[in-house]
């Protein structure tokens, strides 16, 4: 398990792993040498260390790539939008221009090798079809989350009217 | 101490996902245990790991990726810092809360404090 353990830390950025990697490590060492002898209790550690570290690395990621401006464990609970809307905006037309130039690089290559246009690109329907997905998945959590809301049950109506500090009182 | 002039000060605590940004939100659990658990004195990993289970009587167990997300944010912001010690091992390292960090922790304290008492008086308005 410590192997795997050691496999699963490259998930982290280099950077994460140089400064905390052997820490972890020694952690999860440790940890494990406790570990009651009774089965649930080490599937229950083993499942939460490797969700822990699954979950820690992509925070890590998002972190390095988007700076520290996410707060996961939080995300649903704050009443304004925290992720800016301009960088949707920016990762749509970063993703436009990779696919528009994956397909003039396609169409360059049939073009050099003499073959008609649209020959290779058999990945488009793989494309669409991620695409399709993706536009499906989003449109039922947006329903799901229209309807909560609808019903007042998402909870931002009753966060909405709390006064935490004493000078909203 | 804290600052009775400035409420938001007092009361909005820095987030602990960025220096830069100012605003005013909850600590994550996972953040405030860290830090309840370095109030008492300095710890390494699985000294901090084993504390907050032992604070929280076993319900809350921090996986080693969940303690050291939260340890290197706070180390981003400057809350804790790691104690210098000659010959200690790479793997074992020794943090410690910073004065930043404890005002902080007091900040989110007192937030608490005001929430509880809040929900304490909605709760017997609505009893009573």
């Amino acid at each position: 398990m410590l192997t795997v353990y050691c496999w699963l830390l490259c998930l982290y950025p280099r950077s994460y792993r140089h400064e905390f990697g052997d820490e972890m490590t020694s952690v999860f060492r440790d940890a494990r040498i406790e570990l009651p002898p009774a089965l649930a209790a080490k599937v229950s550690f083993y499942g939460r260390e490797f969700c822990g570290l699954l979950s820690g690395a992509l925070c890590a990621h998002f972190d390095r790539v988007f700076g520290p401006a996410i707060s996961f464990p939080r995300f649903h609970m704050q009443r304004q939008f925290r992720f800016p809307r301009s960088t949707v905006f920016l990762m749509c037309m970063i993703l436009a221009s990779v696919v528009l130039a994956i397909n003039k690089a396609v169409n360059i290559v049939e073009q050099k090798k003499g073959l008609p246009l649209g020959t290779t690109a058999a990945w488009e329907p793989m494309l669409a079809a991620l695409l399709l997905t993706l536009a499906l998945i989003f449109a039922v959590v947006i329903t799901v989350w229209a309807v909560l809301f609808a019903t007042r049950r998402t909870g931002m109506h009753r966060l909405e009217n709390l006064h935490t500090r004493p000078e909203q009182q | 101490m804290l600052d009775k002039s400035n409420p938001k000060a007092q009361y909005g605590v820095i987030r602990h996902v960025g220096n830069d940004t100012m605003e005013t939100s909850a600590l994550t659990e996972p953040v405030l245990l860290v830090l309840m658990s370095l109030a008492e004195q300095p710890r390494h990993g699985y000294s901090i790991l084993k504390d907050i289970e032992s604070m929280s009587d076993g319900s809350v167990q921090l996986s080693t990726g969940t303690l050291y997300g939260a340890l290197q944010r706070l180390l981003d912001d400057g809350w804790i810092e790691r104690v210098e010690e000659d010959n200690a091992p790479r793997d074992r390292r020794t943090y410690r809360l910073t004065s930043r960090g404890r005002r902080n922790l007091q900040m989110e304290i007192e937030r608490m404090r005001h929430l509880t008492k809040l929900a304490s008086l909605r709760v017997a308005r609505k009893e009573g």
